[in-house]
């Protein structure tokens, strides 16, 4: 090889870091959905792919600008989460849980056909000129390493995210009724938690995640189409698993190992194995440390 | 009274109309019509829909209406393997014309091959379907032609000299990178990388992050339209510049809506404007009825079911008897003269096609201005 390794090594990390970004912030919703009420939300993708075609349509559609339609869609989407919650689990949240896990791929499904409906399995992309001339420009170029503001923006987006999310939990009152849910729910509802609200807003925290994911995601590789959130959902799901299910900051951790993973798998092994690679990896973790990098140890059953 | 008479003659003239048509034959076309490459499907569907109105209005085939009958597989092997077993069943079709991608083609083959059923692929261009079965034919030229005309034509007119190549892991785009390479070797030019995607990636980067590095004069897609756009894009926005080029499957109006395919160069097997005078009439017919320039999916799709209807018209409608009308079709002067030119068939039930090199040039297809004719 002629060109310079570390330079390679760098570009490389940009992008995984970019990628891993935004499978945190969708396997962040997992991961509360989960906590809150042991299920695996695998509509959670759907949330994603749909956010991506809301925000296309609002933009191209309805000529509303880049970043209005950016929180439009964030809201929709938040709003989706808790209907789908209300209609799909609420009412059998009561029966066994493979129940539960049903209905979500069955919603799942009925999501992604709904979207081949609206919008056509084509692969829709964002106009060049629609959105804000600033995110083709080049913000650092550092030898040959080049990073656009669109991913200076992702990752702040995905950063804030975060830390908004880090303070809702730790630090409010309905973060702090989130967790008790979590740790019990019958015994939260008999101290005067209102369980159902708190899960309805858990479904918005964790669909407008995911809703912010999709629009990044939708404009960074600028391919829209409605299987799009099968892949994301199962590599987010793998990402929160990794990290731990149930942990918040495991799935951030999780989001940008798997992220990274992935990237330098397809840079420097296989890009022909580059799913492959990443699976093999969440694989290992949870081979030797079945918690996930930092899940809570599972209380032995005697 | 004159009213009655008047009823008469119109019920008359009815039951004429109806019974005008002996039986009616169904010709199955099998390809994407939904999904990610329904656009290239589309071109499929109007050419043989076109042809069948033709062969309608000259009276059907031996009297008989002919009926084309769409049947939808998503360029999935899986589906296209289904909807092989439910033709290959059905004892009223006597030919198949499908499918349009080759991996979908060679899911379908053994299925055909077991129930004796001939069938002819306009589109398919990998280049083992005709070398497994005796009953698969196509009118369209083999991976290897494509892969060594293209080699040829950067060489000789564009003079590239050091290429990378980006394939999808399927079965047309690595028999296409195969041929290319072979040929590539013998004119000395240097493959510096390849890198590979499947259909369901979208995060070209890190792939194109590498290739950036290696500093090529052009990368070549072998691949299908809605990745390549996609990868043009994201090239673009990484600050990497360098020639793209590809094959008859980025040959999609897909490309044109991305501002940055400008330049991109393909092999097709049909041009409008570099074809003979026998498709002038057909490429006036399809734009009265469609609106827009036939595609090579719809030329070779048209000639397709012409063939078929051909070979139905000569020696009826047993699957032996049409499988040994098109084995016979083995020279130049007994070729089906269509609007792609002369079809025949080798042993192996291939044909020898020209290729023609289109670009994109003010966001429109056309043809290049230096072909390359052997």
């Amino acid at each position: 090889m002629v060109f310079d390794q570390s330079s390679l090594l760098l570009q490389q990390l940009v992008n995984g870091i970019t990628l891993g970004g935004v499978y945190a912030l969708i396997a962040v919703g997992y991961t509360m959905v989960y906590g809150v009420i042991q299920l695996i939300n695998f509509a959670h993708g759907e949330i994603y792919m749909l956010a991506a075609f809301v925000a296309l349509t609002l933009i191209t559609q309805c000529h509303i600008p880049f970043f209005a339609s950016f929180f439009i869609t964030i809201g929709i989407c938040g709003c989706l989460g808790v209907v789908l919650d209300y209609i799909a689990y609420r009412p059998i949240r009561k029966s066994p849980r493979l129940a539960a896990l049903i209905t979500a791929i069955g919603m799942s499904i009925f999501l992604q056909n709904l979207a081949l409906i609206l919008w056509g399995g084509q692969i829709h992309s964002f106009p060049q000129d629609v959105l804000p001339k600033i995110f083709t420009k080049i913000a650092i170029n550092f030898s040959d390493v080049i990073v656009t503001w669109l991913e200076v923006f992702i990752l702040c987006v995905t950063v804030c995210s975060m830390f908004i999310l880090h303070y809702i939990i730790t630090r409010t009152k309905i973060g702090i009724a989130m967790r008790a849910i979590s740790q019990d729910k019958v015994t939260a509802s008999l101290m005067g938690i209102p369980v159902n609200r708190v899960i309805s807003f858990t479904f918005f925290i964790g669909s407008a995640l995911g809703g912010v994911a999709g629009i990044l995601v939708g404009i960074y590789y600028n391919a829209v189409f409605p299987t799009m959130g099968y892949v994301a959902g199962i590599k987010a799901f793998a990402a929160a698993v990794l990290g731990g299910i149930g942990s918040v900051p495991g799935a951030m951790l999780g989001g940008w190992v798997l992220g990274i993973t992935e990237v330098l798998g397809a840079g420097y092994f296989s890009s022909e194995y580059r799913d492959g690679i990443s699976y093999a990896v969440m694989i290992l973790v949870i081979l030797f440390k079945p918690s996930g990098l930092i899940g809570k140890p599972l209380p032995q059953k005697v | 009274m004159k009213k009655g008479l008047y009823s008469c003659v119109c019920v008359v003239m009815l039951l004429l109309a109806t019974s005008l048509w002996a039986d009616t034959i169904y010709i199955p076309v099998a390809s994407p019509y939904t999904g990610q490459l329904a656009s290239f499907g589309e071109g499929v569907k109007n050419g043989a829909l076109l042809k069948a109105d033709e062969l309608n209005a000259a009276g059907g085939i031996n009297g008989n209406k002919v009926e084309i009958q769409l049947e939808d597989e998503l360029c999935d092997p899986k589906e296209a393997a289904s909807v092989a077993t439910k033709l290959a069943k059905d004892p009223k079709y006597s030919i198949i014309i499908g499918h349009l991608c080759s991996s979908a083609t060679l899911a379908a083959l053994p299925i055909y091959r077991d129930a004796k059923l001939p069938a002819i692929t306009p589109a398919s261009t990998n280049v083992n379907i005709g070398k497994m079965s005796p009953y698969y034919f196509r009118n369209v030229y083999k991976d290897d032609f494509q892969g060594f005309f293209l080699a040829k034509y950067v060489h000789k007119i564009k003079n590239f000299k050091k290429i990378v190549i980006f394939y999808e892991v399927n079965d047309y785009s690595m028999g296409l990178m195969l041929a290319f390479m072979l040929e590539a070797k013998k004119l000395g030019i240097e493959i510096l990388g390849t890198e590979a995607f499947t259909s369901e990636t979208t995060d070209f980067k890190p792939q194109l992050t590498k290739f950036k590095m290696l500093k090529p004069d052009a990368v070549f897609i072998p691949g299908y339209a809605p990745q390549g756009t996609l990868i043009i894009g994201q090239a673009t926005s990484m600050g990497f510049k360098v020639n793209f080029f590809g094959a008859d499957g980025l040959d999609d109006e897909l490309m044109l809506k991305n501002q940055n395919a400008e330049g991109l160069f393909v092999t097709t097997p049909f041009l409008p404007d570099k074809a003979g005078a026998q498709a002038e009439s057909f490429i006036k017919a399809y734009k009265a009825k469609y609106n827009k320039e036939p595609n090579w999916f719809a030329a070779n799709t048209y000639d397709a079911v012409g063939i078929a209807a051909a070979a139905m018209k000569a020696v009826g409608l047993k699957r032996e008897d049409i499988t040994k009308y098109l084995a016979g079709i083995d020279t130049k002067e007994k070729a089906y003269e269509g609007v792609t030119g002369k079809t025949y068939f080798d042993a192996n039930g291939d044909c020898l096609k020209d290729a023609f090199i289109k670009t994109i040039k003010d966001g429109k297809w056309v043809s290049a201005d230096q072909q390359l004719i052997e």
